[in-house]
């Protein structure tokens, strides 16, 4: 288990280097994700924020660099240990990937039935209160994919990504293309799962609503690496560098509510 | 999955999850320890099943689940926990939790309160009920697909007057276009498919017609079965698996990304501009593929009459000459525009059917592709009843 700053580090990437066509998108990015944050990814258009999801999760494979997950080297990893690490971690995609030849009930058991050995009444017992968790109403369970709007596609995708109660959640834009009503909800959700179930949020956003509303740290991607992280309200502060002054100090971020740290719900 | 403590690494004998139950006084206590999670719960599960509900004798009597000892709990735990509870409860016992953390008793009130939601009916039919209905759906189907098919032929024909009172509305760039995919691109494949076919079809002719020392007549059979069926055929339904897919494909894929929509509002009828320049460039472009297919299978049949029977090439076109009329080539290329009418009526048909999902397209090119091959073959026997009655 590495330890950094008395904080436990669930992810630890190291001098990431990757390019696409010929196009380096970074060379030499470093990142930690600590246990129990919510940190969001951000950056502009085509700085890869999507394909460092993509290389942490191993569906990319980058060209130098190392990545660590939950202390252990991936590179170095068997194959049962890199399931018994796929079942500690849920991903959501940006329009949930939900299988569409599956009900949500069926889509929110794949993991369940795949990684473990449950009866199928317990299966049915716990998809239900992972759709009521993430709230969506019980009838949405025999739905299929194309049955439901997109703002229910993602929470049935949250559900799915929260079958195996995983310690680590990754969020592919959740909010976008929802509308601000449903993306205030979304982003309620998330933080009220991250205080119940005591998750690890790793979320690529451009959302500045979401970023002041639920995130404690937020990691900047630009020139090709992280260039700075911080809590939202020390970036806005002291930007330090001209993409993170026109973002956190342009005309949309003063319109997003700045809260001095993370706002509590009451659960 | 929720610790009790962060800082603590459990060995595998802690994390081994356990439960017992005792009365101690007036309390019925369910103990439990080690790390309740999903990875444990199959086992929990059918324990806690096993687990007799404690009677009280008395209405004094009450439960606890205290769970001090339980290191690790996520909401499968946290649900077994509950589960129990609540029968507990159905059985006139009140319970109550111990020894929870903060972040314990969180989990647990959540999934106290979602757990216990009405679930609906997943209506399952019995299997005749669902073969009764899945039959009524396909007849009604065909009859659908029959009323759409002739309305839009309707629309075609209205079309094409449209176009013929004002030229201008045609399309050529597009017309060419699609004469040069459906058309030009689809000669080497159709060729080789005509000319394999004539061979093989001379080749048992031969072989069977030997039989009876007969075999010069596999020619007279070859020429005759090449120009009236297998030519039109076989290329009417290489069209159709070739250009009525790519036709569905395009037009669908518009039609998904609402393109379709927005020529509309532009004020372009996809009609002139979409379905016309496809149904033409077929009707031109099949006729002459079937010629050509014509051609390859009497090449093809003639390869193999050179073989097997060493005709040479003059004396295989001098028997040609005897046995084949005009009116056997006139037999099946008249069947040719009506086959590219029904390949690019049904394409773009099935196309403009396509709603928002690429599961729709995906149906709708298979389905163009079989109801045209199917539309072909059907009108292949009508055309063969007509001209037999008409003594051609």
């Amino acid at each position: 288990m590495t330890v950094d700053h008395g904080r436990e580090v669930l992810i630890r990437v190291r001098g990431l280097a990757k390019s696409f066509g010929g196009y380096q998108i970074w060379d030499g990015l470093d990142l930690d994700v600590y246990r129990g944050e919510i940190l969001a990814i951000v950056g502009g258009s085509g700085q890869g924020k999507s394909v460092l999801l993509r290389v942490i999760t191993g569906l990319v494979k980058p060209e130098a660099g190392e990545v660590e997950l939950f202390g252990r080297n991936v590179k170095t990893l068997s194959k049962q240990d890199r399931l018994d690490i796929e079942s500690r971690w849920g991903i959501l995609f940006q329009d949930g990937a939900l299988f569409s030849s599956l009900t949500v009930l069926q889509n929110i058991q794949v993991p369940m039935r795949e990684h473990l050995e449950l009866q199928q009444a317990m299966m049915d017992d716990l998809a239900f209160l992972k759709l009521a968790m993430v709230g969506l109403p019980p009838e949405a369970a025999h739905k299929y994919p194309s049955e439901l709007s997109g703002g229910m596609r993602k929470r049935a995708g949250l559900a799915r990504a929260l079958a195996l109660d995983p310690e680590i959640v990754f969020l592919d834009e959740p909010t976008a293309g929802l509308d601000p009503i449903g993306a205030s909800d979304f982003d309620h959700l998330i933080r009220k799962l991250q205080q119940t179930l005591g998750l690890t949020v790793y979320m690529v956003t451009h959302d500045l609503d979401t970023i002041f509303t639920v995130c404690e740290r937020v990691a900047v991607l630009a020139d090709k690496r992280i260039v700075r992280t911080g809590s939202p309200t020390e970036l806005q502060r002291h930007p330090n560098h001209p993409w993170i002054k026109e973002y956190f100090c342009g005309e949309r971020a003063r319109a997003a509510q700045p809260v001095e740290g993370p706002r509590r719900l009451l659960v | 999955m929720l610790k009790r403590d962060h800082t603590l690494s459990l060995s595998t004998q802690a994390r081994a999850p356990g439960f017992r139950v005792e009365l101690k006084g007036t309390t019925f206590r369910l103990i439990a320890s080690g790390a309740w999670t999903v990875a444990e719960a199959t086992e929990l599960d059918l324990a806690l099943r096993r687990l007799r509900v404690p009677i009280p004798p008395t209405p004094e009597f009450t439960g606890e689940m205290d769970i001090a000892g339980i290191a690790e709990i996520d909401t499968a735990g946290a649900w077994l926990l509950q589960r129990t509870a609540a029968t507990w409860e159905a059985g006139g016992l009140r319970t109550r939790y111990a020894g929870a953390t903060e972040s314990f008793r969180i989990l647990i009130d959540e999934v106290q309160s979602r757990g216990n939601v009405e679930r609906p009916k997943f209506e399952k039919h019995g299997a005749a009920q669902q073969l009764a209905q899945d039959v009524a759906r396909a007849l009604t189907g065909v009859w659908d697909d029959a009323v759409q098919l002739t309305s839009f032929l309707g629309e075609v024909t209205a079309g094409i007057g449209r176009m013929i009172m004002q030229p201008w509305r045609f399309r050529a760039t597009s017309f060419v276009h699609h004469l040069d995919y459906a058309g030009l691109r689809a000669v080497p494949i159709t060729s080789l498919i005509c000319m394999l076919i004539g061979a093989v079809v001379m080749q048992q002719g031969v072989v069977q017609l030997k039989l009876f020392g007969a075999e010069s007549f596999a020619v007279n059979m070859v020429a005759i079965l090449a120009l009236r069926e297998v030519g039109i055929l076989l290329t009417a339904i290489m069209v159709a698996g070739r250009s009525g897919s790519a036709i569905t494909a395009e037009i669908g894929s518009m039609k998904m990304r609402e393109e379709i929509d927005a020529m509309r509002t532009l004020g372009i009828d996809p009609m002139d501009t979409l379905v016309l320049p496809r149904i033409l460039a077929l009707i031109v472009a099949l006729p002459l593929l079937t010629v050509l297919g014509d051609i390859m299978g009497l090449i093809g049949g003639g390869l193999m009459a050179y073989s097997y029977l060493g005709l040479d090439a003059s004396a295989y076109l001098d028997k040609l000459h005897d046995t084949v009329k005009f009116r056997d080539f006139m037999a099946g290329m008249i069947k040719a525009p009506f086959a590219a009418l029904i390949i690019g009526l049904v394409g773009c048909l099935e196309g403009l059917k396509v709603e928002g999902s690429a599961e729709s397209l995906g149906t709708h090119v298979t389905s163009a592709v079989v109801k045209a091959i199917f539309l072909v073959i059907i009108l292949d026997a009508i055309f063969a009843m007509f001209i037999s009655a008409v003594g051609g």
